[in-house]
């Protein structure tokens, strides 16, 4: 360190000034060495494999075979697939769970902050759900719900609300209530974390003064606290609507996208495509689909998300 | 570090602790300042200059506050020289050597932060000894000796094992301090160190900066934005606006003669008078004319005055300078009293004339309550003139 | 004026009783929901594979540990390539963006807000998207069915969103820190591990959990990318029992053991890390 100070001294103006642009360079390579690792994983893992699956679609390309150039005839044939519409369909009821999700995380943010006891054991059991693999908590479902020897459909039946138990696997529309509902049962945690997290940031003065000026329950509801939730509401919202669409374990093994493609939402029958038939080509033309229906809003997202962080630099 | 320092001290050898080498350099050296040449620094691509031209000596031993209004570049000014901002052109030059170039941690400056920056995991002790450990090669025994001398010096020898959280707000800028004073730097840096303090402790704290500073003898560079503070504790004030510096001088010198209208209107509470007035000729006699008063100026203001009748300039008086009689004796003009505000042994008096507002301080009690209505005197032979761009005429 | 106000007041008091006890009862009801199941599942993981057809019980008559022991030695190998797996994705994603998200939460540099976003939007990203190119390009690199490919591939998911979060624990920690750090002798990078590392570590736990809870978790890649040949997780032979449909007639008490034995470890590194989580998803 000494001598480095020293040279700089001893040397010209014009010399000096060279050191001056190189330390800004030294004093950038330094953040840009720190984000490298980042970004050569972005490029790598993301960028690169999805231009790749683009290209992909072109082809007729079996899984571990060589690929034959087919030109956009995978986009031809989805199309005129009949099942596509109905995965398409199903894809669209099956995104109500998100909806599902913000009511609960919702009602539970605003229910645990009324509280002042027994917090940390209840939200401890609400992420309960979360913590565990999706996979187990569809296995569990799957025998809870089993029309046959399941304790929901057998206590129901013993206690006389239902005259027989419901064979929801062979129907479309009970088999999609299924998995909606069990996939809101599992992940609104990640929204109640996501919520509670940014009622905590509401200043508690915020809701003394709105008391103070006589505001009731709801009207400090709707001028204080939503307005504040907003970004964080949107920003869960939009990663969670895309989160949902691409989980595909617990639809897996409960319906395994049936009966039929009644409950094959996109993600599912990109799955059945890849894994079932090994048509590689096909199933990163449903993801485009799916792509495509997301993309809205990961700029709603972006949108929100900065929104919210120039208000907490401001 | 100094070990080429040829243009200085001659320094025979050179030992791996640059802290001591320093002190024999500038012992040897006599003259210990610290150089500020020519610096402009941008941000944004240019965009923003946040100081430009910016020149100032400091001399061993020399107290000096930068101070201006937000935004006037005084903290980037001492960021260029702390290292933590690289200017744009000019340089800074410690103990005769260019450190423009050097890391901060090369330039044996110490800084303190406004916002005090200990590092909450480590203790009291840790903190203080943090740039010996970095820097130095000096025995543990030395570097606790240091740590313990200067932690009595600043009174919070029975802190050390603490965490920063366990302190006060006072106690947590003293060991800032003190992490400063350890490293015996060759000069002190101090951003805003009180602002985040309550009004009795910053008064405390200042009266204990300067007397360590004077103890140690070292140059001190403080920033403020409070012109109070500038003048209680700069031996030298430089007076920055809009990244230039305005004016630099004594603490006298800048409230008795400001070069500028912005140096007259930011130094001095309550503010000065502002008031503006034409040039007019009266009889072969020079008179400043505004609509509540006219007064006839000095000979010295009226040297320069003479070419200037008819035009517009801004006369600038301390409400020190206005004396205020009861409203019959005779005065130069009448005022009507707004507002009397006690400021302990003197009063503010603020007063409208003509719809023009005046600050007036005077005697306790000299003005009553019930007072609607006051002579107003001016000792103009204490008042200064200005353009109407600011620039002193006289 | 005063009458109606008092009114008000009177209103509000009946209304704060009514808001407590509905508070109180849609808690009992969510936790009641969320508990119960597992409930049914502890107990019947312990009831013998004959008592089965009778009424659903609580508490199962006859308890037996045949289920858990079982499970235990079913899933024995894969728990440990579980464990190994999402170990190792939780140390290469740290190595990753620790860094990253330090750049981007305290320091300044030309395109940062563009990376920054270029990273965010990743998180929005539908992965499964990603699983058809790869499983093709990690067959043709010999990455296929191999743990340090399940590694790789788990950085796509943990990348974005731990980068999120770490960005905005550091920008939480006191400003001037590391400026303080390098006048006192540190440079960027000794400030750096010095003294913003130490002061990140609640963040650090936090970002370590999710990446672990990741590639323990997952599904999708887990059984898109291995085979039975391979270093095959515990949650796609999970799968494998219930949805393969072998035909066997299923031993529900096994599968349900399976599930609370992969499910455990999870929840008690929750337990040790939920400190540490609850500010991790403040939007920032």
């Amino acid at each position: 360190m000494a001598t480095e100070v020293s040279d700089a001294s001893a040397e010209t103006e014009g010399q000096s000034r060279m050191a001056s642009v190189w330390e800004t360079f030294e004093e950038n390579r330094f953040s840009y060495l720190l984000i490298m690792p980042t970004l050569v994983f972005l490029v790598l893992l993301m960028w690169i494999p999805f231009l790749r699956g683009v290209w992909m679609t072109l082809y007729e390309w079996p899984f571990g075979g060589s690929p034959t150039w087919i030109g956009l005839e995978n986009y031809a044939s989805l199309l005129e697939w009949k099942p596509f519409y109905t995965a398409f369909k199903a894809t669209l009821w099956f995104s109500l769970t998100t909806a599902f999700q913000l009511l609960v995380a919702l009602v539970a943010a605003l229910s645990v902050r009324e509280i002042s006891r027994f917090t940390k054991a209840i939200t401890g059991i609400f992420l309960l759900a979360y913590t565990v693999p999706p996979l187990v908590t569809g296995t569990i479902w799957a025998y809870l719900l089993a029309p046959d020897l399941g304790p929901f459909f057998t206590l129901l039946t013993e206690w006389g609300v239902l005259s027989e138990t419901i064979y929801w696997g062979t129907n479309g529309s009970a088999s999609m209530a299924v998995i909606t509902f069990v996939t809101t049962w599992t992940f609104w945690p990640f929204m109640f974390l996501i919520l509670s997290a940014s009622l905590q940031n509401i200043d508690e003065e915020l809701y003394e003064s709105a008391q103070i000026y006589g505001a009731n329950r709801l009207q400090t509801f709707w001028n204080v606290t939503l307005p504040h939730m907003k970004s964080a509401i949107l920003v869960a919202v939009s990663i969670r609507l895309i989160w949902n669409l691409t989980k595909v374990s617990q639809v897996l093994q409960l319906t395994n996208g049936g009966p039929g493609y009644d409950t094959s939402v996109l993600a599912v029958l990109l799955y059945r495509f890849a894994y079932g038939r090994g048509q590689m080509g096909v199933a990163y033309t449903v993801g485009l689909v799916l792509f495509v229906v997301t993309i809205g809003f990961v700029f709603v997202f972006i949108r929100e998300f900065e929104k919210a962080s120039e208000e907490a630099t401001a | 570090m100094s070990g080429n320092t040829s243009n200085t001290a001659p320094s025979s050898d050179s030992t791996d602790d640059p802290v001591r080498n320093r002190q024999r350099d500038s012992a040897g050296a006599d003259e210990s300042h610290v150089r500020v040449e020519q610096i402009r620094k941008t941000f944004n691509d240019g965009s923003v200059v946040a100081c430009e031209d910016v020149n100032i000596d400091i001399d061993e031993g020399e107290f000096v506050v930068l101070v201006g209004p937000s935004g006037c570049g005084k903290t980037t000014t001492l960021r260029c020289i702390a290292g933590l901002e690289q200017p744009d052109d000019g340089r800074i030059v410690v103990d005769g050597d260019d450190v423009t170039d050097a890391k901060p941690k090369d330039r044996n400056l110490a800084f303190v932060f406004q916002s005090i920056a200990l590092f909450p995991h480590m203790t009291v002790r840790r903190n203080i000894r943090f740039g010996l450990d970095m820097n130095t090669d000096l025995p543990d025994e030395e570097k606790d000796r240091r740590v313990e001398d200067v932690a009595e010096t600043l009174g919070i020898d029975g802190m050390l094992d603490r965490k920063p959280k366990a302190l006060s707000g006072g106690q947590q800028q003293r060991v800032s301090l003190g992490r400063a004073m350890v490293m015996e730097p060759d000069a002190f840096l101090l951003d805003e160190p009180f602002s985040a303090l309550d009004a009795n402790l910053r008064d405390q704290m200042r009266v204990e900066v300067k007397q360590i500073q004077r103890e140690l003898n070292k140059p001190m560079v403080f920033v403020t934005h409070d012109q109070e503070e500038a003048m209680t504790l700069g031996d030298k004030i430089v007076v920055m606006d809009d990244g230039n510096v305005q004016q630099i001088g004594t603490p006298h010198e800048i409230y008795n003669d400001p070069t500028n209208l912005f140096v007259a209107d930011f130094i001095g509470s309550p503010s000065p008078n502002l008031l503006d007035c034409t040039v007019v000729e009266d009889g072969g006699e020079l008179r400043l004319r505004n609509a509540a008063f006219e007064v006839s100026v000095t000979d010295e203001q009226a040297a320069v005055l003479r070419e200037r009748v008819g035009d517009r300039v801004v006369l600038g008086v301390r409400p020190e300078y206005l004396a205020l009689n009861d409203a019959e004796t005779n005065g130069a003009f009448t005022a009507n009293v707004d507002v009397v505000e006690p400021l302990g042994d003197r009063d503010a008096v603020h007063l409208s004339a003509d719809g023009q507002s005046l600050s007036a301080v005077t005697p306790q009690g000299r003005v009553g309550r019930r007072t609607d209505e006051v002579a107003v005197e001016m000792e103009i032979e204490r008042a200064w003139l200005f353009e109407t761009d600011g620039t002193r005429l006289v | 004026m005063s009458t109606g106000s008092s009114l008000g007041l009177g209103d509000v008091e009946i209304g704060d009783v009514w808001t407590r006890f509905m508070t109180y009862v849609v808690l009992t009801f969510l936790v009641m929901v969320n508990l119960v199941p597992f409930l049914f599942i502890i107990s019947v993981s312990f009831t013998p594979p004959e008592a089965f057809f009778g009424d659903p019980s609580l508490v199962p008559a006859n308890p037996t540990l045949e289920a858990w022991t079982k499970g235990f030695a079913d899933l024995r190998d894969n728990l440990v390539n579980s464990a190994i797996i999402a170990t190792g994705t939780a140390v290469i994603s740290m190595a990753i963006t620790i860094p990253g998200a330090y750049a981007f939460a305290r320091k300044r540099f030309y395109g940062k807000k563009v990376g920054f976003y270029a990273i965010i939007v990743a998180m929005m990203f539908p992965y499964i998207l990603l699983v058809i190119p790869v499983m093709d390009i990690w067959n043709s690199t010999g990455l296929y069915n191999t743990i340090p490919g399940m590694w790789i591939a788990y950085q796509i998911f943990v990348t974005p969103f731990a980068i999120w979060i770490l960005r905005d624990f550091f920008q939480k920690l006191p400003q001037d820190l590391e400026e303080a750090a390098q006048v006192y002798g540190c440079t960027q990078f000794s400030a750096f591990v010095r003294v913003i590392l130490p002061l990140a570590a609640p963040g650090i736990v936090a970002v370590g959990f999710l990446a672990f809870l990741t590639g323990w978790n997952d599904f999708l890649f887990s059984n898109l990318l291995t085979t039975g040949v391979g270093p095959v997780p515990a949650v796609p032979v999970l799968y494998g029992t219930i949805g393969g449909g072998s035909g066997e007639r299923v031993y529900w008490g096994k599968l349900m053991a399976e599930t609370l034995i992969i499910g455990a470890p999870p929840t008690v590194l929750y337990l040790f890390a939920r400190n540490y989580l609850e500010n991790a998803f403040a939007v920032k």
